[in-house]
This record gives C-alpha cells, structure tokens and sequence, in this order.
C-alpha cells in the first residue's frame, strides 16, 4: 500500500531576483484539512514562497506538487485551474460591481441565448456566501461592503473555483476584532471540509486560534515546522530571530545634544477618515540632536501616518497638539514647507513615492535641492554633476555614470539615491519610513553606518520600520505605536525584540 | 561601417557596475541609434522620400527649391508653436484640448481689435498673448485645485474659446485690410506676410519659440520639476516641487503659445475667423507623439517636436507636390503616426 501523499508539497524551492537570492533549498508541505502557518519577519521570502505556489513567479528552481502529481504553474491563472486560490492583502475585486457580479466575474453564467443569466448567478452567489459565512445581499455593490465583509466574499470566489488550496496573505492585518473573528470561523470551517489554508501572518498572538502547524523563514530559508500547539509564541520569536546580527549595527557612541523635535500631544482627526490608516492620538515624545529614535508597530499602526504628519503630507484634517522643530513651531502645510523648515523624509515605497525611475541618477539626487545649483532659474549643471559625482562615490551608488535612469539601478542603489537626495538637502531631522525593505543585508548595513555617521553630525533621526532587529540594532529608543498611539518606550539597550513584539500585538482586547 | 560585435563583446565583465543594464546582446548599434533619435531618423527618412519622389522642374527637384523648402517651414509653424506648448503639458502626463479653439479666439480677437476696435498693433497683440495665457492659467488652476483630468477641463475650455471667439465677431470671420483710414489694420501687422533674410516670418517665429523652448527644458529648474512631476507626481511632491504652480505655468505657457499662433494665422490669411485653428490640437498632438514623447508624461524632448512637425509639414508638401487626393493624403498621415507610436513603443519593450 502506498502512502497518501499530501494535498500540496513544495520541495527545494529556490528563487533569485537578479544576483538576491530570495528563497533557498525550501521545503513546505499542507496536509487536507490543514491550516499551515507561514511565518518570518519581512524579507524572510515568506511573499516570493506564496507568489511562487499561486503562479505569480513561474521562474523558480524546486518542485510543486498537489496529491503527488507534480504540476508547474505558468501564471495565476494555472494556479487557479489546479485549485489553489490566492487572497492577496489588496483583494481582487472590482469595487464598483455587485458581490453576485464579482463573484462569476470572467466566467458568467449565460442563458440559452447567450445573455448574462443575473438569477441564476444571484442565487447561486447566495449559497457560496452562506458557505464562507456571511449573509450578506449579493446585489449589493461591493464598494459598499466593509473591509472584512469583503475579504469574505474574496473567500466565496475562491469556493466558486473549488479551490482545493486557499492562501491567505496576512488576511487580518486590516481587520477589526469582530471580524477577525468572524474569519476564523470560517477558517476553520473550510479546514473541516478539507481545503487546505496557507496563513501568511505576522501576528503570532492569533496562530493558536486557527493554525495547526507554523514553519518559519528567515533570510529564504526554512529555519523548521512546529506544531502550534506545542510552540510558545516565544518559540517561534527565537526561530524568526535567529542569530543577532551582529555587527551590521556600528552605532558607536554619540553624545546627544540639544533636543531637536518635541512633540506634545498631537492628535489629527481626520476630515475624511479612510479605513485603514490610523492618525496620530495623542502623542508626545522629543528627539535629540544625535539620536536614533525607532518607531514600532504592526502594519497599520500609525508609523507611517506619525512621519507624514511631520513632513506636511497627512490627511487633511483637525490637529491639535504642537510640534516644536528647534524651537520654532513646525506645521508644515506641504512637503516643501517641511523641507524649508528643515525636515527631510525618505518614504516607504521608493518606487511609487521616493523616485522618478524614469529619471537619471542625477535629477533624482537634486531635484529637492535645486536652488543650490542654479541662479536665477538656470540650472549650473557642471556645479551639479560634480556634487552628484562626489555622492555617488560618498554612498558606493553603483551605477555606470549620474546620466543613467534610476530605474537601472537595484534596488539597494535605488535607496542610496534617495539617501543622496537628503544628504544635499541636510535636515535637521530626518524621517525614514521602512529604509531597508526590499534591500539586500550589504546596502543594509550600508545604509546603518550612513544613519550613524549622520546622527554623529548631529542629525536627529527618525525610524519607523518592521525589523525588529534594525530597530534594536540601530536606534537608541524605539517607541511602540498602536492605534495611532504610543503604547510603550523602550530603551534599545535593554529592549528585547519580544518586549516589542508584545508590546505590538499584545492582543487587541487589551489595546482599546 | 563596424559590425555587429559577437554576443558577448559588450558583456565584459565590469566590476563596480553590476547594475548597469547591457545592451540587448547583438542589436547593432546604428539601430540602437535610430531608437534614440527616432524622430530626426524618422524626418531623414521623409526627406529622402520626399527627394526620391518629388516631380521636378527643367530638371530641378522642386521639393528642395528654397521656395518649397522655406514654404514647408511657414505652413508648419503655427501647428509647430503649438506643438511646443503641447510638449510641455504633455510632458506633465496632462493634455490640451483647448489650443485649436484658442488659436480661433486669437485670430479672431486680433483681427476685431486691429481693425473695427482701431487698436494700436503692440497694444493689441498684447491684449491677445495675454488673454491666452489667461485662459491656460486658468485651465491649469481649474484642473490642479478641483482635480478634474486636464483633458475633461480643456475639453470645456475649447467650448469656452470657440463661443468667446463667436461672440466677439458675431459669429463672422473679419477680414483685415491694410492702407490706412478707418477700420485697417497697422501695416506693420502685414510683416507677417513678409520674408526677412530670405525667410518667411512666421517661420522665424517658429524657430525662435522652438530654441527658447529648447533652452529652457534644458537648462532651468522649471524643466527638471516638469519632468519629474510627469515622471512620478508623488515622488516630485515629497521632494518639494511646487507641483500646482508647474502645473499652472505649463498650461499657461500653452495657451500663450496659442494666442500667438493665433495672430499669426490672422496675419497669413488677413483674417480672422472665429472657426480658425479648428482640429489643430489633434495636429499638434500628433507632432508631439511623432516626436517621441510618451503620452505618460516624463519622457520627450522639444527637439522631438520640432522634427515630428517638420515631418508633418514635408509629407503634406510632398503629397501636394505631387497633386495626391487630399483624402488619400489624410490616410497616409494617419498611418505615418501608427507607425511613429509602434516605433516608440517598440523601443520601450526594448528597454
């Protein structure tokens, strides 16, 4: 007699971008009626891993197979027909058709003349909705469902597809708790009728409640499986953790000077709230001239939203509190009121936010500091090449000369050059929303002694970022965030990545 | 000529540059070349086509007649003007929907004043560059600050312009006659007709708007915010680039550019017609696409205009020259864009 195989085994799964190496020698295995936890900080390969099994990437090394044939997925569409579904953090959906719509979308039901059969597909809708646990009219608009009402129906089409594999991508990251637990009812539901659930998540506090084992990435690798079960939260901590990093940290010691930034009490209300993002509440704290200070907090925790208020981008809105920048108030009403006033801001998404990609190397590097290489409007551009040269040499940016496209760059380089564009500028205060993601651990640790050698002159710096390890490794106080809120402040000398993490997810009943 | 090298010639290993992209392996590089320059290859190869197929004359190849030549130039120039103004606005990822309307406003507006108005020649060509940059701004402002898509905006704008324009005059085309006495023109205004150094002066204009226009996307801070905000709106406003004001000045700039190409129809026709300039935007768009500008904004240069034009203008002499079907020569023109923008985008695939 043969041995069952399981419902979906990925072995030695290896995958490069470029000369990254973002996933290595990877095994993974989903049981029917398993939930299997995906887990590791950001950057650990977990996405590439998912991207891979639902067809996203269709160069990768390594085997995929499902009931133990062995299949290879040229495109999501290929994942989809084999039965694996996928619920991306932003969901497929069409905001502006019906639930029944969204639904048979791409495979309508037709009369037999041809025309969409509405009835039908409304009726039918109805049953796979009671399936994935909502009961909701299926004529409905989906613009107007909530978030978590939405995912479900993500859920439902999924069911319509007879997916066999669900993969969730860190599916309660833009959940409120009552639907979070909804969601796992239907979890778990699902797992009783065998499908089987790859759940990508963060948040290790919610595993117990859903998952039956957890395996662990860190830098592409599989560091191994547990049964949830079995593992503390503190278990999986350690594995995700690993080694310290050791010496990529190089922060000597610097004396603080004077206080830079003092921030009292700032609240923003939103004119316009929009779901999702979480503004400042009530928050003060102060930086230092010299100082490091880390901003935590899981996605959607306000980091990115503090940092934004800062540089005169939030939403607009009532904001009450003050913001002190060297003494003078600091209300900025653009970003370039914040960068006269001396604050500069490195964002998270380089590509959509921190670069012309079209662009050279060159027009990206200057184009926030323009009026130093031009009198009267007319650009110096000798003056302005020799500055960019010197750049490029100070940062190691690889590239062939200033006059290349910054979108031939990697991405490693790429974030040099907006750490270029800051250096020519010089805040006082510099926000660095998540300046490492996507780079590889050599322009990391780049990038740490540019932060050192910058708060050594004086800068007073500001990191919100993911990596526990960064935070700890780079900054000299790390504030957790909550809800738009400062919950905790620790020291990074004596701070644990688990003090932070419990900080950070300790579970949501506790937060409100 | 130098052949193609071997696949890996240019692959040499370079330390330090990892990231520097290679040239696609074995592509010769005159084609690389004639990507690059599209539009001035694009203008040579409508040259030797126009040479090649010209009807001559005792002999002489009619088209390259300084004549023909400097008449080619003339009857670009008012799409060619206009043409640099929509390189700008579509260099900001926008659109301008409004010039051809403007340019009837103009002429129409240039013709009342220097004729029924009595109006000085300065005072009124004043009067009228202003009014286009006026209504430019204006669109600019409305578009940025409502945050309606420039082409719904200027799309309303053209109405605006052709119904100024038909009630200024009454709905009538104004002639405009010289010789002094009630109701003529100055007849400095009929300088338009005039040549100066051999060159008609509408051409002149033509080509002084394009190196001013040349220079400054070259050279000032104004060109690096336009580019930028085309190339990634968000990123230039992170960056402080005044992105409303560029905003507002590009469109100015276009319906300044209008307003003159405006007068100077009316100085070529002597009239003014509130029905002028009618479909000259699309003209105009097409000379900046043939140019090689990317409709996405960001990427194009003005030198690609002034050749896309250029290029228009020969093939709309040589299909004359040679007494083709005006419908047949519409045709052919259409295609020739088809094959400018398949060109552009088979370049970018390459890259």
């Amino acid at each position: 007699m043969t041995e069952i195989p399981p419902l979906l085994e990925m072995r030695d799964i290896a995958k490069r971008f470029g000369g990254v190496r973002a996933l290595r020698g990877v095994h993974f295995e989903l049981g029917h009626g398993e939930v299997h936890a995906l887990v590791g900080e950001n950057g650990a390969g977990k996405s590439t891993l998912i991207n891979i099994l639902s067809g996203v990437f269709s160069d990768y090394e390594g085997e995929i197979a499902i009931e133990g044939a062995e299949i290879s997925f040229r495109s999501p569409a290929d994942a989809k027909g084999a039965g694996v579904a996928t619920i991306h953090q932003e969901l497929d959906l069409v905001p502006e058709m019906t639930v029944a719509e969204n639904l048979f979308l791409g495979r309508e039901l037709r009369t037999r003349l041809g025309f969409a059969d509405r009835r039908r597909m409304r009726v039918e809708s109805g049953a796979l909705l009671e399936r994935a646990g909502i009961s909701i009219d299926p004529s409905r608009k989906l613009r107007s469902l909530r978030v978590g009402e939405q995912q479900l129906v993500e859920i439902a089409k999924a069911l319509a597809l007879d997916a066999r594999i669900l993969v969730m991508d860190e599916p309660t990251s833009a959940l409120a708790e009552a639907e979070v637990e909804q969601l796992f009812t239907v979890v778990r539901e699902l797992r009783a009728q065998g499908v089987g659930v790859v759940y990508v998540s963060h948040r290790l506090d919610e595993l117990p409640e859903v998952a039956d084992r957890a395996t662990v990435v860190r830098d592409g690798e599989v560091v191994g499986t547990v049964t949830v079960s079995d593992a503390s939260q503190g278990d999986l901590i350690a594995m995700m953790v690993g080694q310290p990093l050791g010496d990529l940290f190089p922060k000597g010691e610097i004396e603080l000077g004077e206080e830079v930034l003092r921030v009292d009490r700032l609240t923003v209300v939103p004119r316009r709230p929009k779901p999702g993002r979480a503004e400042p509440r009530d928050v003060s704290f102060g930086v230092r001239a010299g100082e490091i200070v880390g901003l935590a907090g899981l996605m959607g925790a306000g980091r990115t939203e503090l940092l934004e208020t800062l540089f005169g981008d939030a939403s607009s809105g009532e904001r009450s509190g003050s913001v002190m920048l060297g003494g003078e108030p600091l209300e900025p009403r653009s970003p370039r009121a914040a960068i006269d006033a001396g604050v500069g801001f490195v964002p998270e998404d380089r590509k959509a936010l921190g670069l012309v990609l079209s662009q050279s190397v060159t027009s990206n590097v200057t184009i926030a500091a323009l009026e130093q290489f031009a009198r009267a409007g007319l650009m110096s551009s000798g003056r302005e090449r020799s500055a960019v040269r010197r750049l490029i040499r100070e940062l190691g940016i690889k590239t062939s000369t200033g006059a290349a496209a910054v979108r031939t760059l990697s991405g490693g380089n790429q974030q040099k050059v907006v750490f270029a564009k800051q250096l020519l500028v010089k805040p006082r205060l510099l926000l660095l929303d998540e300046p490492t993601r996507g780079v590889d651990v050599g322009a990391k640790a780049e990038i740490y002694r540019l932060l050192s050698r910058l708060a050594g002159e004086g800068m007073a710096i500001m990191l919100a970022s993911s990596e526990l390890p960064e935070l700890l490794g780079v900054c000299d106080r790390i504030l957790v965030l909550r809800g738009g809120a400062i919950t905790t402040g620790l020291s990074a000398a004596t701070a644990t990545q688990e003090d932070i993490l419990t900080a950070a997810t300790a579970t949501r009943k506790e937060a409100t | 000529m130098s052949r193609p090298g071997p696949p890996h010639a240019l692959s040499q290993p370079l330390d330090g540059f990892s990231d520097r992209v290679l040239r696609p392996h074995g592509r010769a590089e005159w084609i690389d070349l004639c990507f690059r320059f599209q539009s001035i290859f694009g203008l040579l190869v409508v040259m030797v086509a126009a040479v090649a197929t010209s009807p001559t004359r005792r002999g002489e190849i009619i088209f390259l007649t300084t004549e023909n030549l400097t008449n080619v130039v003339r009857s670009v120039s008012e799409i060619g003007i206009i043409s640099v103004g929509m390189t700008f606005v579509i260099l900001i990822a926008g659109i301008d929907l409004s010039v051809g309307a403007v340019v009837g406003l103009s002429a129409t507006g240039i013709a009342v004043l220097l004729t029924e108005s009595g109006w000085g020649l300065l005072p009124a060509v004043g009067l009228m560059l202003a009014i286009g940059l006026t209504f430019g701004a204006l669109q600019g402002l409305i578009s940025t600050r409502l945050a309606i898509q420039s082409f719904i905006v200027t799309l309303a704008g053209l109405q605006v312009a052709r119904g100024l324009a038909r009630i200024w005059s009454d709905g009538q085309g104004v002639p405009i006659a010289y010789g002094g006495g009630p109701g003529t023109a100055p007849d400095a205004f009929s300088v338009l007709n005039d040549r100066v150094l051999g060159l008609p002066v509408p051409a002149l204009i033509f080509v002084a708007v394009g190196a001013v226009a040349i220079f400054i996307l070259h050279k000032t801070t104004f060109a690096r915010h336009i580019y930028a905000i085309g190339g990634n709106e968000k990123a230039a406003r992170l960056s402080g680039v005044p992105v409303t004001r560029v905003k507002v000045v590009v469109f100015a700039i276009a319906g300044l550019l209008a307003a003159l190409a405006g007068i100077i129809h009316a100085g070529q026709l002597n009239q003014g017609s509130p029905n002028d300039g009618l479909g000259y935007e699309l003209d105009a768009i097409a000379a900046v696409v043939i140019g090689g500008t990317s409709l996405m904004g960001g990427r194009g240069t003005v030198v690609g205009t002034l050749a896309g034009a250029l290029l228009l203008g020969i093939l709309n002499n040589i299909l004359a020259l040679n007494n083709v079907d005006p419908n047949v020569q519409l045709l052919i023109k259409g295609l020739v864009i088809i094959a400018a923008a398949a060109l552009l985008s088979l370049r970018r695939q390459e890259v």
